[in-house]
């Protein structure tokens, strides 16, 4: 596996040399590899954002580097220009950043800023509003007579026109409700299977997280406190609760089943799963 | 960098000034900068300064913090220097080359001028240090409350004054958010020529425009569910009081105005 993002000693302060200076990163070490789909989770206020704002530049490090493709991003103007395609950074709340007057012409900004052609940008629309579930003729409405949850839509597919190599999403499923957060969390788990480019996602929901990613990294008082696979980390229970954080409800509940000495497996992070496992359990029974 | 705009400037303290009536304070502000305009020589203008220099002694703000607010008129501080000095001529001619002179009259009106603006510019910057920008704007409504004879709507500027103030830091906010998202698309703020430049705004400006419509809206709900109604009949939670400190503020101010006067009529005008 080869390394796209290279993070090296990275620090960051706000506010700088005054009274009100806030450590917000503080010596961060982390490689994020080509087409994996990494979570990042952590307390509200431990520098998630303030870390994800580094990998396309839109932050200057205080210390330490940041590389893409193996080229430091504040090397030159060039580069980090390239670096604002080559990471594609969905905020949260996207859909407050819309302006044009059609959705077309909103999802085409960041194509048309790259300088492609016309007929590069139309395909990349099609494509981006196609993975984001963005009919047809929603193209030609403007964007603010859109709902809540088709904004976010448009405003993802904005990002993804750009058809990053890294693509950055901090809380999109954030205001949604239950069936809207399930909806956006398998969209962004079909665009990484159908593209296999890499995917970050930083959420307060473990559920969410627990759906989604491979690996996971977790964030506490501007730094990292835990990289490794869902497993490794949801395993680490007693340690999350220390720094705010919570594994699932149903997690929680199957470690204790394992406790009262059934073989369940540990990796249960949601409810669907968990139907399967005790069915399976109690099929296993009946055939006794 | 955009948030280091400080606006409403309050530097929390327990000082006579920070505890003054905000009323009498803008009364007081007042007086002093019309009577800084009264000062007709250097020693009429040393009173004032006397007065600055006491009201800052013990305001508790500290003197780095004082200093910071001149900083901004620096610029308008050295060109109206340089202006009187060349341009305002009489008495002694100091230095002469081509035709530009450099006269005793100019200099004075120069030094008279600087002094002039850092008192004034002080002072006011005093008035927001101490003063909390929302009794700032309920001093102001009280003191005009005169014109609602004349059907002026004192109350309803006052609040929106209010409102505006409160509001900067949040579009601040707003404004970086918003900023941030656009240059993570691509959008190219810093180069390019003026029109260029000019047209890269509109992506920032237009979602600024729609998010503040609808806080206002939002805002103006909150306060119609709060049974806001205008300022008709309302009442103050926090009553302004004048005080036995009002009254020695404004007897120091008034003996230091009436010194500015004897001055003037005692000893020869400068500019
Ligand atoms: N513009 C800023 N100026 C000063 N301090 C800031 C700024 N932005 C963030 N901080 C501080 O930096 C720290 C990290 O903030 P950051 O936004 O990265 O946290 P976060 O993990 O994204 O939190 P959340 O889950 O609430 O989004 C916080 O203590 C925050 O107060
Ligand atoms: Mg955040």
């Amino acid at each position: 596996m080869s390394a796209v993002i290279e993070v090296k000693n990275l620090s960051h302060y706000y506010q700088k040399g005054t009274p009100l200076q806030v450590t917000a990163l503080k010596d961060i070490n982390l490689t994020i590899n080509q087409g994996e789909i990494l979570g990042i989770i952590g307390h509200t206020g431990s520098g998630k954002s303030t870390l994800i704002s580094h990998f396309n530049g839109l932050l200057k490090p205080s210390e330490g580097t940041v590389l893409v493709d193996g080229e430091d991003i504040h090397k030159d103007k060039e580069t980090l220009r390239n670096s604002r395609f080559k990471v594609g950074l969905c905020f949260q709340y996207p859909e407050y950043q819309l302006f044009e007057e059609t959705v077309y012409k909103d999802i085409a900004f960041g194509p048309k800023n790259m300088k492609l052609s016309d007929d590069e940008i139309k395909e990349r629309v099609l494509r981006a509003a196609e993975h984001t579930g963005v009919s047809i003729d929603m193209l030609d409405k403007s964007p603010f007579d859109l709902s809540g949850g088709e904004k976010r839509r448009v405003a993802i597919a904005g990002v993804m026109a750009m058809e990053p190599e890294v693509l950055v999403f901090d809380e999109p499923a954030a205001g949604l409700d239950p069936a809207g957060r399930k909806k956006l969390i398998d969209l962004i788990k079909d665009y990484h299977r159908s593209t296999g480019c890499t995917v970050i996602v930083v959420s307060h929901s473990m559920e969410d997280i627990a759906r989604l990613s491979d690996r996971l990294i977790v964030m506490n008082n501007a730094g990292i406190a835990m990289d490794g696979t869902i497993q490794d980390v949801f395993s680490r229970a007693d340690e999350l609760t220390e720094m705010g954080l919570d594994v699932p409800e149903i997690t929680k509940i199957f470690a204790e089943i394992k406790k009262r000495g059934f073989d369940v497996p540990p990796d249960v992070y949601s409810v669907d799963r968990a139907v399967d496992v005790i069915r399976s359990l109690t099929e296993g029974r009946a055939g006794l | 960098m955009i948030s280091d705009i400080t606006f409403g400037q309050y530097y929390p303290s327990k000082s006579v000034l920070h505890k003054a009536d905000p009323r009498m304070k803008l009364l007081l502000t007042f007086v002093t900068i019309i009577f800084l305009f009264v000062c007709k020589n250097f020693l009429s203008l040393a009173v004032m300064a006397f007065i600055t220099v006491l009201a800052v002694a013990v305001s508790g703000v500290p003197l780095k913090t004082i200093l910071k607010s001149i900083r901004p008129v620096l610029i308008i501080l050295v060109f109206t220097a340089a202006l009187n000095i060349f341009y305002t001529k009489g008495g002694e001619v100091y230095y002469e080359i081509w035709k530009i002179q450099i006269t005793e009259k100019g200099v004075n009106t120069a030094i008279f001028t600087i002094i002039r603006i850092v008192i004034l510019v002080v002072l006011s910057s005093l008035l927001t240090y101490t003063t909390t920008p929302t009794d700032l704007t309920t001093g102001l409504e009280r003191l005009l409350s005169p014109l609602n004879v004349l059907h002026i709507k004192v109350h309803t500027l006052a609040m929106m004054m209010t409102l505006a103030l409160r509001f900067i830091p949040t579009l601040v906010e707003e404004i970086e958010r918003i900023m941030n998202a656009q240059k993570a698309r691509g959008a190219d703020l810093e180069t390019g020529s003026l029109v260029q430049r000019a047209k890269a705004l509109i992506p920032i400006f237009v979602p600024l425009m729609v998010s503040s419509f609808r806080r206002a809206y939002e805002l103006a709900f909150a306060m119609t569910c709060r049974c806001y109604t205008g300022g008709e009949g309302r009442t103050r939670m926090k009553q302004m009081k004048l005080s036995v400190r009002d009254f020695v503020l404004l007897f120091i101010c008034l003996t230091a105005c009436a010194g500015v006067i004897v001055l003037n009529i005692f000893f020869e005008a400068v500019i």
